[in-house]
């Protein structure tokens, strides 16, 4: 330890920079070589990229924990002896970025700075150990795609973005990250690009995402100008002022920006304007980027159609990393969330009615992937519910716990989906829940793991799921939210928002229902795929029922199909299905292990009941949340107690109630009252099975109104751009070329008779006579005109045009001086002579205006015109 | 002494007859030769101005720079003329519009 704090201080822990690194060149060289390597280099550089990155990231932690264990102290208060961890961070400053500017002209440096905390240093751990297991399962899921090694530099680059995502030290790294996972995502949606609907998915996602990108910068842009620090420890230090009470540091929302409306639109002038705090513009722009990046309404829509990638993707992005950014983020940001308990009962009514509605949709879903896809956006519901709650650690342990449950459901599917394919032979029925059933037989070791985190997933007592939602669930109900500095302002008479007493109790009532859903769904997913008879046998076999229609067709092949690349023989029921190999199996055994066990990480509800004080991630997540967890009002010990009973015991009939139900439904009546159900409300049911039509409601109103916009936007331009701008001038240089073809007839005596012409012309212009002069206007009515000079040149002045010539023979005076009265005009005439003898003349009229105020303002522009020319 | 004024009629008249001889031939060889009377032309008014400038042989050196232009545009027009009559078999300058359309 002691020579790894030689080699990497706290203070410049530059192996920061190895753990970034590693994935980055794993995504270089699949990238740019990958094609020309083979699979099994690409597996290997893929593999050794993330697995030494995973390693570089337990040594990290390692020495955190040992920093965390260092800081470690005894503080007696009141009697009673409390254990302190200090907040302990590990950072490495790559370089600066550049720099801008902040309030006041303050110069704002931002640098590309790397930081890890208990809080990132726990989500590293799950990137690389989850993102580790599932590059070993994708390079055996994946073994049979064309594009390999574009699969592996997709998912290299992810890993990457998400390690950028996590550890940046300021927003803006993060937000670079932010972007990197987005587009990576997108990248891996749309892996299969070929077939339309992953495209289109692919482009959802990422226009989804836009919307809440949009406002994480708006969010940035806010801090930026009301804290001038966009650093953790910056922004930490200076969040107070975005609770100050001045005019100032005050939203303005109508009238937009704090103007006055003037004229006729004075009656839209409020009476007082309708202003927000900054802290609350602040949270509510970025949980706005939250929704989008973690598949909150009303940006979730997108994550369902997400699962058109393949299952890794699914079970790393989609499940247990990208998507819990947005918790990250409130988490990381949460001393700033705290500040507003508006955002924060917004943040707690999204996750609650989240989970809620996804769960209603997960119910009905035939697709595995979807129903998983669905109970992710509503265990991410879960989740913001938690931390809108001010349950900073419980929602952060449920993003822990997921992670592993989440990921191992989905590869556990992927197994179910990648043995049904071998019979199947296409990619929707594969997924199809319908043609599943007693897969427990065929493929034991993916039944036993789906089942242990589909047990910790619905809160079975002591696995992983159930002690982050439990807790998850007793802070919603007990926690609440207080403006910090609530009864300073109350006395002041400024208006501060206080969260009403029934939301506590309102959003854990939800959070039940959509847990007694959890429960429902989830055993209803395993029971149909895993229990029953299989029933995959025909699907996908034309030709099996075909034979005894036609019976005398001896070959019936089903040749012409799509399948007959196939060797087997389709008119046969065909082998059983298969377990996945062991690469595949062995990620899914890990994380099932962990989705059972990983909660005693944790253990809230037996921390109360066993009097544990040194649970290893509430001592190392505490001081992470120390100013957040101040802001949060908790009932008194005792009526804590018995809240926690209540809400445990809520949490557990929560599950036991859908569990049973689903039990019963599934297994005693063989899904007979579900079947009857659909038939009594048919509609509801196709309401539900079409996801709400939220994607339909989406598309009147925003897609079609995008659509008239950029309609309109189309015809401006090619109306006005295209027909005025772009065809007018094409029109005109089309005529002016036409009339110069004429000269440019290839024609080449025409040429030359132009240029004879042309030379006759210079020849002209030399030989004529050109009578120039410049008029200069001096003191006292002086003025000089001087003469332009040429070939040859003799010249004759004539002071006035009237009299008699200054000499009677052309001279070489190139110049006159003559001297004009106030008021009075005169014309100066000049005569010139060239070489050839022939003359010519101009005359000057100068005029002199009476009593000028100065002489310099002279009207010589317009009086000391040439007034005729002759030429003789 | 011949006044200097005829040799300038002379270089006027043999000017003209080169250009228009340039003008109006269609052979592109006698369009050539009509650009060196054009230009001997040139050659004898310079020679002819100079007389009147005792001091100086501006005029003269002139003269023999100009004919060291000549050759080589007549070596670089003949050279033309060849390759035209390659590609066209003909020498008719009317009939040169291969850059035409």
């Amino acid at each position: 330890m002691k020579d790894l704090l030689a080699l990497f201080p706290p203070a410049d822990f530059s192996l920061i920079g190895f753990i970034l690194a590693m994935p980055l060149i794993g995504a270089f060289v699949n990238g740019v070589f990958g094609k020309r390597l083979g699979k099994d280099a690409v597996r290997l550089m893929a593999l050794t990229a993330i697995g030494l990155s995973f390693v570089a990231a337990v040594v990290t932690f390692i020495v955190l924990d040992h920093q965390v264990d260092l800081s470690r102290s005894e503080v007696t208060e009141a009697g009673v002896t409390h254990v302190k961890y200090g907040h302990v961070r590990l950072s490495w400053l790559a370089w600066e970025w550049m720099r801008i500017s902040g309030p006041r002209d303050a110069s704002v440096p931002i640098e590309l700075k790397f930081s890890v905390d208990a809080l990132n240093g726990v989500m590293m751990l799950i990137v690389t150990g989850v993102g580790f297991l599932i590059h070993v399962y994708a390079s055996s899921y994946m073994d049979k795609d064309k594009a390999y090694w574009r699969f592996f530099a997709y998912l290299n680059l992810f890993i990457f973005s998400m390690l950028l995502l996590i550890l940046g030290d300021n927003l803006p790294v993060l937000f670079v990250g932010w972007e990197g996972v987005g587009l990576c995502s997108y990248l891996l949606i749309g892996f299969w690009y070929t077939k339309l609907p992953n495209a289109a998915a692919g482009k959802k996602a990422f226009i989804a995402n836009r919307v809440g990108d949009f406002g994480l910068l708006v969010g940035m842009f806010l801090l930026v100008y009301y804290t001038g620090a966009l650093d953790w420890q910056g922004l930490e230090a200076a969040a107070g002022s975005l609770v100050n009470t001045s005019d100032a540091h005050q939203v303005h929302l109508w009238p937009l920006g704090g103007g006055q409306f003037q004229g006729p639109l004075a009656i839209l002038q409020p009476k007082t304007p309708w202003t927000i705090t900054a802290a609350t513009a602040v949270g509510l722009a970025l949980f706005l980027g939250c929704t989008g990046k973690s598949a909150q309404i009303p940006l979730y829509v997108w994550l369902p159609d997400a699962m058109a990638g393949p299952t890794p993707v699914s079970a790393l992005i989609h499940a247990a990393t990208m998507v819990t950014a947005g918790i990250y983020l409130i988490c990381r940001l949460s001393f700033i969330f705290v500040l507003s308990p508006a955002t924060m009962m917004v943040i707690a009514f999204t996750g609650a009615l989240t989970a809620l509605l996804a769960a209603t949709i997960a119910l009905v879903q035939n697709d595995i992937k979807k129903v998983l896809a669905y109970s992710t956006v509503s265990q991410l519901g879960f989740m913001f519910l938690g931390v809108g709650s001010g349950a900073f650690v419980a929602g952060f342990f449920h993003v822990f716990t997921h992670a592993f449950f989440k990921a191992c459901l989905f590869l556990g599917a992927g197994s179910v989906i990648h043995a049904m394919h071998a019979r199947v032979h296409d990619d929707e029925r594969s997924q199809d829940m319908r043609n599943m059933g007693g897969l427990r037989k065929y493929m034991p070791l993916t039944y036993a793991t789906f089942a242990a985190a589909t047990l910790a997933i619905i809160g079975f007592p002591l696995t992983a799921g159930f002690f982050s939602k439990d807790e998850i669930l007793f802070k919603a109900l007990v926690g609440h939210p207080v403006h910090p500095q609530a009864a300073k302002l109350a006395a002041r008479n400024f208006p501060v928002f206080a969260i009403p007493s029934w939301v506590g109790p309102t959003v854990y009532a939800i959070g039940v229902a959509a847990a007694i859903l959890t429960a429902f769904y989830m055993v209803r997913c395993l029971i149909l795929t895993f229990f029953g008879d299989f029933k995959g046998w025909t699907v996908g076999r034309p030709s099996m029922l075909a034979k005894h229609e036609h019976a005398h067709h001896d070959d019936e092949h089903g040749d012409d199909d799509d399948d007959h690349h196939h060797e087997e023989d389709l008119s046969q029921p065909g082998y059983p299905p298969h377990e996945s190999p062991r690469l595949m199996t062995i990620p899914l055994i890990i994380l099932g292990t962990a989705s059972l066990f990983a909660g005693f990480l944790n253990p809230g509800f037996l921390k109360g009941l066993l009097h544990w004080h040194d649970i290893p991630l509430d001592h190392w997540l505490e001081p992470v949340f120390e100013t957040a967890t101040a802001a949060i009002e908790l009932p008194k010990e005792e009526a804590l107690h018995s809240k926690e009973m209540m809400s445990t015991v809520g949490a557990f009939m929560a599950f036991a109630i859908g569990a049973g139900a689903a039990y019963w439904v599934y297994i005693k009546e063989k899904g007979k009252p579900a079947r009857e159900l659909i038939q009594k409300v048919p509609g509801l049911y196709q309401l539900v099975l079409d996801k709400w039509r939220v994607d339909e409601l989406y598309d009147r109103t925003v897609i079609n109104g995008a659509d008239a916009l950029s309609e309109t936007a189309a015809s401006v331009d090619q109306g006005i751009i295209d027909l005025v701008l772009a065809r007018l001038s094409a029109l005109l240089v089309a005529a002016l070329g036409t009339l110069l073809r004429v000269f440019q007839n290839g024609v080449v005596h025409v040429y030359a008779a132009i240029m004879v012409v042309g030379m006759a012309g210079l020849g002209w212009f030399f030989v004529a006579p050109h009578a120039q002069a410049e008029v200069k206007a001096e003191r006292a009515g002086d003025y000089v005109i001087e003469a332009a000079p040429g070939l040859g040149y003799t010249y004759r002045w004539y002071p006035d045009a009237a009299g008699k010539p200054q000499t009677e023979t052309f001279g070489a005076a190139t110049q006159i001086k003559v001297n004009v009265e106030e008021g009075k005009t005169k014309v100066v005439r000049l005569e010139i002579k060239n070489a050839f003898g022939l003359t010519g003349s101009k005359d000057f009229t100068l005029t002199r205006p009476k009593a000028p105020p100065k002489p310099t303002q002279l009207q010589l522009g317009q009086n000391a015109v040439p007034s005729g020319e002759r030429t003789n | 002494m011949i006044p200097v004024e005829y040799y300038v009629a002379l270089s006027a008249i043999l000017f003209t007859v080169g250009g228009v001889g340039f003008l109006v031939r269609r052979n592109v060889l006698v369009a050539l030769m009509s650009i060196e009377v054009m230009l001997n032309a040139v050659n004898l008014a310079l020679v002819a101005f100079n007389r009147s400038h005792t001091d100086a042989h501006t005029g003269q050196v002139f003269a023999f720079f100009l004919i060291a232009a000549e050759a080589a545009e007549v070596a670089v027009g003949l050279a033309i003329v060849l390759s035209l009559f390659r590609v066209r078999r003909t020498v008719r300058s009317d009939e040169a519009d291969l850059l035409k359309n």
